[in-house]
């Protein structure tokens, strides 16, 4: 054992690091999501209000964006658990050689540059873009069809963006399940089907789980991607406190909707670690 | 019965499984086809080939200057996550302070807010305390979301190795730094080599953090990218970042033929 003494020392760079430049600046929001603002003035002195909170589940405008941006988590998470799923049995249950160059061309595209990805998917999709040009030189539009600043594109890319983490988690999980009940099951006389429904998926449900859980919250959080493929129109929750901070300059709002943000994200977090444990318990 | 590792797969799955590994490559194909064309657009076929907009990036002092911003942020924070990073994660494996648990979920708590939060409170704070657009803050912050990374890593490949071998060469009279280097630091590299990858394509990737925390003269790479696409689509940017996906294909090739990386994912 080493000295508790020696242990801080070595623990401190970091704690205080993160203490000064992380923890604190989250503390140090909160107080302005309270502040009142005044569009040229700035904060009114002295005012203290809810308002910036209550106006996001009242007003019209914050509403639409809320579900839009949950309604992508969902559909997202579930096109990766679509897609992903297949890919991650066939990289674990295929052939042994093709499984490190798969694993691979899994990573590559999650370790190359966000912002690169999402302009292969602007020169894919844009009015001008390769699908419009494609399918109008082959005769089968006449004008092109709308892909980008619209539920699509970000359905498109969002999925995109983050099915390398889903299939990934989804590999781990597959992989934990024995062959040898598998096997069992097929001796037993269940056909190929049953034994994947009653046998691999249920006991890769807490893959299943974590991986949807890591895509819906990373996709509620996104703000490249939307805002590269949603354009300056179609928005999202990030893409909001973006132009709060940026553009209006309402930080009040701007910092109210960033804490909505992440007690959701925490939220769902939270939540799913529930429902793992009591799975845990009931076995 | 013996179940060989074919019998389970069927053509269908293959066919869907390789699909899926096209439609995950098809924008990084479309971004290479796009630098090599004389077009402003792209067609497929592609009009004619052309090295021109390569040229044009790499003699053009804005992007010269955000490259070594962004190669300077992400080296810089990448070193500092891997000295404090690797002390804390150790200092927490031998259980030497009190509430490990705790402490392991803060120095964790960067990953779970979204960055666009990270990026709007550092900038506020920044703004208080007069550290907005200075180089050392972006820095800092970036430190911030990279340090979590070698931690995990670092927390993950210390827990596969055996305390013992760091106790015989204590008795056999190596200080406690010496047994470290000496003993566990070559055991747990593999696994830091992952990590330290991983910070370092997380500073260099970065946008949502970066963009509220730069100042006007300086910018980093992704974030130029990023707003000059919002002004158009241009090829000059298909060919920078060409060269970007060059260098992560070689830098993951590197890294998985010296230590499996794969495995560290």
């Amino acid at each position: 054992m080493i000295r508790m003494r020696h242990g801080l020392m070595l623990l401190a760079p970091l704690a205080l690091m993160l203490l000064v430049f992380f923890l604190l600046p989250v503390v140090m929001m909160l107080p302005v999501s309270f502040r009142e603002y005044t569009p040229g003035a700035g904060l009114t002195p002295g005012v203290w209000t809810f308002e910036n909170y209550t106006q996001i589940i009242t007003d019209d405008y914050y509403l639409e964006v809320i579900w839009r941006t949950l309604g992508l988590g969902f559909g997202v998470t579930l096109a990766c658990l679509l897609l992903g799923y297949p890919l991650a049995y066939f990289i674990v249950r295929g052939p042994e050689r093709w499984r490190t160059p798969l694993i691979l061309l899994v990573i590559f595209p999650m370790m190359l540059n966000l912002v690169v990805r999402s302009f292969g998917w602007i020169a894919l999709l844009s009015n001008r873009g390769l699908i419009n040009n494609l399918l109008t030189d082959l005769g089968l539009i006449a004008t092109p069809i709308k892909l980008m600043f619209n539920l699509t594109g970000l359905m498109i890319g969002l999925t995109h963006i983050y099915l390398p983490f889903m299939v990934l988690m989804l590999v781990a999980a597959i992989r934990n399940v024995s062959r040898d009940v598998e096997a069992a099951a097929a001796t037993l006389g269940s056909s190929r089907v049953h034994v994947f429904t009653s046998v691999t998926l249920p006991l890769s449900t807490p893959g299943i789980l974590a991986g949807s859980i890591l895509v819906f919250v990373l996709t509620i959080s996104a703000l490249v991607t939307p805002r590269m493929l949603g354009g300056p129109t179609y928005k999202v929750m990030a893409t909001v406190i973006y132009d709060e901070y940026m553009q209006t300059l309402d930080w009040p709002s701007g910092s109210a909707l960033a804490f909505a943000l992440t007690a959701i994200a925490i939220g769902v977090i939270w939540a799913s670690s529930r429902l793992t444990r009591s799975w845990a318990g009931m076995t | 019965m013996s179940a060989t590792s074919e019998d389970h797969v069927g053509p269908g799955l293959k066919a869907a499984a390789l699909a899926v590994i096209a439609f995950l490559q098809l924008p990084v194909i479309v971004v290479v086809l796009a630098a090599f064309s004389t077009t402003s657009y792209l067609t497929i076929p592609p009009q004619g080939l052309t090295l021109a907009w390569f040229g044009k990036v790499l003699s053009d002092p804005t992007y010269l200057s955000a490259i070594r911003m962004s190669l300077f942020l992400a080296f810089g924070s990448t070193a500092i996550s891997l000295a404090i990073g690797v002390a804390a994660a150790y200092a927490l494996f031998r259980k030497a302070v009190p509430g490990a648990d705790a402490i392991t979920s803060f120095l964790m708590a960067p990953l779970v807010l979204p960055a666009v939060v990270i990026g709007v409170a550092v900038l506020q704070y920044y703004s208080l305390i007069g550290l907005r657009g200075s180089l050392f803050g972006l820095l800092m912050a970036h430190v911030v979301i990279t340090a979590p990374y070698v931690v995990r890593s670092a927390l993950a490949s210390l827990s596969g190795i055996d305390l013992a071998t760091e106790e015989a060469a204590r008795v056999l009279g190596a200080t406690g730094f010496e047994a470290f280097r000496l003993v566990t630091l070559p055991q747990i590299g593999p696994g830091l080599v992952a990590g330290a990858l991983f910070a370092f394509i997380t500073s260099l990737d970065n946008v949502p953090v970066t963009i509220f925390l730069i100042s006007a003269s300086q910018t980093t790479l992704p974030v130029l990218i990023f707003t000059s696409v919002e002004m158009g689509v241009d090829p000059s940017v298909a060919a920078i970042s060409t060269l970007l996906i060059v260098v992560t294909g070689l830098a993951m090739l590197f890294a998985e033929r010296r230590t499996g990386f794969h495995r560290f994912i």
